[in-house]
Order: structure tokens, then C-alpha cells, then sequence
């Protein structure tokens, strides 16, 4: 079940502190780094949702951020639905489809569920590819971003867009917490803990697995209409496996179930990405090897093993000063 | 409130539910008694939902059941307990209980606000806190309480619905004699128009809450009637001692 504590806090103010700071003093190169950060960390809120609260280990994320990438791009660029109206309908439209795919998916378990949703996928992978309308191969070009100038903001400036995303992260992040902490939320935790018990109690299991799943859709949906008008310019590689395996290598780097892991892993991998690929184009080589030290740390990522070591002793030092008694000294881990 | 009629069920070759009928009427506190592998639990799969019985019929207060999944039969009212704790795990004895008190009142499954702090179910979780003596663990995780309070919890769970037929599938098992004292003294501060099937080894605590008793030997029901024909039946200590000698 999720829960804040002092140092989630602490680390969401420090990220958040942190990218306002890059995003204020940046230069074009260290801007586009940014909004590619905070771009994915809504993709992996999204996929922390369902994996960390659910055990839903989806391999479809990336196709779902494609489907709203390509649902905003053709309803603002062919259907001329004007940009927030396009935006708001590819959110619906990716929490629609990934509805019906939590639905199918829901009543089978690890790898069967894993499988079932890469399939989903590639589905919707192969028809964007081969449907003329998404334009095949050459993909769609000619996207807008949302037009702000009423309040003064030109997000067409890649600083005030960077901004835009920060928001819509805050936003996500937000909606996050209180589709966890939700009726629907709670249950989902007790669907984790133990489905046979929450069916035994009456609750139709399915169901509110494709409730999260849609929810998750559409977050997953509004970081593809980001990434769309990010690029300008959107193409089928999109909604390959491989970004939803990327995803997935995020999450659990940064941290599962724990919200604020996925963020430092976004921000992690990005750095780490441009940063190795600057120094060799072995970079893969390298990122995998973090990866695999740290799934045999056996900590819950890089957040988690910080959150075991001081997550605890920071909320009773915490408690202890606001009791007014001397801090204790606590030994060993929490 | 709750028949069952001629139920039937095979696994492979071995038949471990043949032909059992009974029939609790309200308020009524059945025991079901019999040596290990009688086919207890078994019964309990079926009545629930989580076996398809081979043949025959349940019905929970007048109605047919037996096509409805386990959590549409819980929603009509049927709630059990296990023998091997069933609990969610990672989570304090409080959300335990309150997700059991959310699926009751409907607020499972909403997205906008939190089932945990509805005062409706709060309240469910403080009554069955105190029907099952569960107050001073509330906030202590399932993995942090000892092995008896788990067994309180997992009745608790199950009375967190708020049924109007609970199935306990040996709630005293692995617990000490003390224990299963207290135990038989929450049974009898539950509330009198709730329907109790349960499924107990303690032949004292059996005869001490029952209304009725049943008896099951290699799946099938040999005695059927009021604890006082129980207690002299021949048949029963034949059962009894017989499993005790296996064992
Ligand atoms: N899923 C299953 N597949 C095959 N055989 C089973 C299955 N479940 C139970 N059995 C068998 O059915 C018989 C009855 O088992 P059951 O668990 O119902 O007995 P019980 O009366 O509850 O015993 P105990 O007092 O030990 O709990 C046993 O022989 C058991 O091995
Ligand atoms: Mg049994």
C-alpha cells in the first residue's frame, strides 16, 4: 500500500527543486535532456502503477505512449481537432484501449501476463506500421504544441516546454498518488497481497485490475501526446517492444512500487544514456551492467536501497525531535 | 439461509464429497466434525465457490447459488474463514480489516476517495477489532503479530464483510488451549441472527457452540442431529479414535 514518508518527500522536493533549476539555467542541449527525462518519468509512473502496485509486469507501455503519440498526432494534424481537444481525446483513447487490454490480460499471471500484453502490443505495433493512414515507415510530421500565448507562454521555445512537461509531471504524479491511495487503489494492493482473499471477500478481481489499467492507459497516453509534440514528428518505433522493455528497466533501476524510484530512474538512465553514448557507442554495455548489479544488490533499485538504509531512521529522528526527547541513536539497518 | 443438496465431488479417482446435504436455518451454529481428510475443507471449496461441485446444489437464502462465482456469492452474503491463513500479508491488521469492511460498503472499488477513511468503514474495522479481540494490534503488521492473533484476523477478515452465513474452517487450529478458549467465548458474542458453519477439531469447543452437528467420514455425512445424540454416538468415538490411532 502506498505510503509517503520523510525521505519520498524529501526526494520529491529535491527532484523537483532540481529541475526547475536545470530548467531555468539550461542551455537548448541540456533543455531537450531534460523534457526526454521528464517525458519518460510519466511513462514510468504509468508502468510503476501497474507492475509496483499490482504485479502487473506490462511489456505493452511503449505501444500504449505510441497509441496516444498517434491518436493526438492524427486528430490535430488530419481529423483538425483543435490541440487540447486532440490531447484530451488521445488520453481517453490510450485509457480505452488499455482498459481492454488490462481486461483480456487480468486472469493471467507472471510471464503468461507479460506475454499476453507484449502481444497486445506488437499488435498494435505491426498495424500502425502497415495502416497507410499513420503514414508507415516515414511516420507523421507537421505536430503542434498547445497554444499558450493567451497567458503569454510560447511553448514552441523549448525552456518554457521543458516547464510544460514539469507540470504535466506534477500533475501525474499527483493523480498518481490518489489512484493509489483510492478505493480502487486499496484494492489493488489487496489483489497483489493475495487475490484469492479479495475474491473471497466479493470483489470482482478483473475489474479493478482493468480500472488500474486504464488509468495507467491514459498517464501512459499523455506521455505520448508529449513526446509527440516534443519531436514534432512521431514514427512507428514508438510503440516497439523495446521501449516498453526500456520502460520496464527504468522502473525497476529506479525503484518498484515506490513512485519516486521510477522518477530518479528516468532521470538516471537519461544521464547515464547521453553521458556513456558521448563516450563510447557501447552504452548499452554499460547501463546493463548497472542494471544487473543492481537487481543483485537485491535492493528494491537505487531508490529503494536508499529508502532501506535512512527511509526509517529519518521518520523516527523525525518523530523522536518533534516528541522533544533526544534523537536515539539507532543501530543497524532499518 | 443456507442447503446444500446432494453434493458431489471427485478428484480423479478419489471421491472426497458423496451426496452431502444440510440445511442451517437462520441463526443456526452448525459444526462439522470428522478425522483429517473427510473431505471438510472440501465441502467449504464448493459451498464457496472455489470448487465446482460434480453434482447438486447450494442455495443461500432461497436462492440458487451454484452458478455464481466466489465473489458473487460473497456479495450475496456468504463469507469464509481458511484453515492456512489467507491474509494479506505486508499489510497492518487494520487495512487488513478494512479492505474486507471496503468491498461490503462499496467503496473498493471508487478512484476518487480513499476506502480506508470512509467513516462507514472505520467503523466496521473498530466493531470487528473488538468482536475478535484485534485492538491493541491494529496498526502492527500481519508479519509482526504472533501466530494466534493471525488466527483472530483471519475470522475477522471474514466477519469484516459482514455476512449473514460465515464458514470458519478450523479457526482454532495451531493454537493453544487458552487461545481456543477466547475463541469460543468471541463465538458466542457474535451476533445471534448470524448463520455459523464451522469446522472444528476441539470436540469441547465443538459441543460448547453447536446447535447442530454434522459429521463427515471419507465424504460422506454419518450423523446429522443435536450434540446431545452426538456426544453418545458410538460411531463418532469409533471415527474419532480411529483418526487418532492413524495419526
Ligand atoms: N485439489 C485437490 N486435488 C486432489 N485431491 C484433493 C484436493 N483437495 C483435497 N484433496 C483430497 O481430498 C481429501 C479431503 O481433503 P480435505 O482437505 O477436504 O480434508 P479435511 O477434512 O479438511 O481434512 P483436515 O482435517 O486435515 O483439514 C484428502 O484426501 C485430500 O488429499
Ligand atoms: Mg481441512
Amino acid at each position: 500500500m502506498f505510503r509517503h514518508n520523510t525521505l519520498r518527500y524529501g526526494a520529491l522536493v529535491l527532484l523537483a527543486a532540481g529541475a526547475v533549476a536545470h530548467a531555468v539555467t539550461a542551455g537548448y542541449f541540456g533543455l531537450e535532456i531534460l523534457t526526454e527525462i521528464l517525458i519518460l518519468a510519466i511513462l514510468v509512473l504509468a508502468l510503476d502503477i501497474v507492475a509496483g502496485f499490482g504485479g502487473m509486469v506490462s511489456l505493452c507501455h511503449g505501444a500504449l505512449m505510441g497509441v496516444g503519440a498517434y491518436a493526438f498526432a492524427l486528430l490535430s494534424t488530419k481529423a483538425g481537432i483543435s490541440v487540447p481537444l486532440s490531447m484530451v481525446a488521445a488520453v481517453a483513447i490510450t485509457g480505452a484501449g488499455a482498459w481492454v487490454v488490462g481486461a483480456v490480460c487480468a486472469r493471467s499471471h507472471g510471464i503468461y501476463f507479460i506475454m499476453a500484453t507484449l502481444a497486445f502490443g506488437q499488435m498494435a505495433y505491426s498495424y500502425v506500421f502497415e495502416a497507410p493512414v499513420f503514414g508507415g515507415d516515414d511516420g507523421l510530421g507537421g505536430i503542434s504544441r498547445p497554444d499558450l500565448s493567451l497567458v503569454g507562454i510560447d511553448l514552441d521555445d523549448s525552456r518554457s516546454f521543458a516547464l510544460f512537461c514539469l507540470a504535466a509531471l506534477t500533475l501525474v504524479y499527483g493523480a498518481a498518488v490518489i489512484t493509489l491511495r483510492s478505493g480502487l487503489g486499496r484494492s489493488l494492493s489487496g489483489v497483489m497481497h493475495n487475490a484469492q482473499r479479495m475474491r473471497a471477500l466479493g470483489l470482482t478481481v478483473w475489474r479493478v485490475k482493468a480500472d488500474i489499467f486504464g488509468v495507467s492507459g491514459m498517464i501512459a497516453g499523455l506521455a505520448g501526446v508529449l513526446a509527440a509534440q516534443h519531436s514534432m514528428y512521431i514514427s512507428p518505433g514508438l510503440l516497439n517492444w523495446t521501449v516498453s522493455g526500456e520502460a520496464l528497466v527504468v522502473v525497476i533501476l529506479g525503484g518498484l512500487g515506490t513512485l519516486v524510484g521510477p522518477l530518479v530512474g528516468a532521470a538516471a538512465f537519461v544521464v547515464l544514456k547521453h553521458e556513456v553514448s558521448a563516450l563510447t557507442s557501447y552504452w548499452h554495455l554499460v547501463v546493463g551492467s548497472i542494471l544487473i548489479a543492481v537487481v543483485l544488490s537485491r535492493a528494491n533499485g537505487i531508490f529503494g536501497w536508499v529508502e532501506a538504509r535512512w527511509g526509517a531512521k529519518l521518520d523516527r529522528r523525525l518523530a523522536d525531535s518533534t516528541r522533544g526527547t533526544e534523537a536515539q541513536e539507532v543501530t543497524g539497518d532499518a | 439461509m443456507l442447503e446444500l443438496q446432494g453434493l458431489d465431488k471427485s478428484f480423479g479417482a478419489v471421491h472426497v464429497t458423496r451426496n452431502v446435504s444440510m440445511k442451517l436455518e437462520r441463526g443456526e451454529r452448525r459444526v462439522i466434525l470428522g478425522p483429517n481428510g473427510a473431505g471438510k475443507t472440501t465441502l467449504f471449496n464448493q459451498i464457496v465457490g472455489e470448487l465446482t461441485p460434480d453434482k447438486g446444489t447450494i442455495h443461500l437464502a432461497g436462492q440458487d447459488v451454484t452458478g455464481l462465482s466466489v465473489a458473487g456469492r460473497a456479495r450475496q452474503g456468504l463469507s469464509r474463514s481458511y484453515q492456512k491463513n489467507t491474509l494479506f500479508d505486508g499489510l497492518t491488521v487494520e487495512e487488513n480489516l478494512g479492505l474486507a469492511a471496503a468491498v461490503h460498503t462499496g467503496h473498493a472499488t471508487r478512484l476518487w476517495s480513499d476506502s480506508l477513511a470512509k467513516p462507514e468503514v472505520r467503523e466496521i474495522v473498530a466493531e470487528v477489532a473488538n468482536q475478535v479481540n484485534l485492538m491493541p494490534y491494529l496498526h502492527a503488521k500481519v508479519s509482526e503479530v504472533s501466530y494466534g492473533v493471525r488466527r483472530q484476523l483471519e475470522v475477522g477478515v471474514a466477519l469484516a464483510t459482514r455476512p449473514m452465513v460465515l464458514l470458519m474452517d478450523e479457526p482454532t487450529s495451531g493454537v493453544g488451549p487458552e487461545m481456543s478458549k477466547g475463541f469460543h467465548d468471541l463465538l458466542n458474542n457474535l451476533p445471534r441472527d448470524l448463520t455459523i458453519l464451522i469446522i472444528e477439531h476441539d470436540m469441547d469447543l465443538a459441543f460448547d457452540v453447536a446447535d447442530t452437528i454434522t459429521v463427515l467420514n471419507y465424504g460422506e455425512v454419518v450423523f446429522d442431529g443435536l450434540p446431545e445424540a452426538a456426544r453418545g454416538s458410538k460411531l463418532l468415538k469409533e471415527i474419532y479414535l480411529g483418526s487418532w490411532e492413524d495419526a
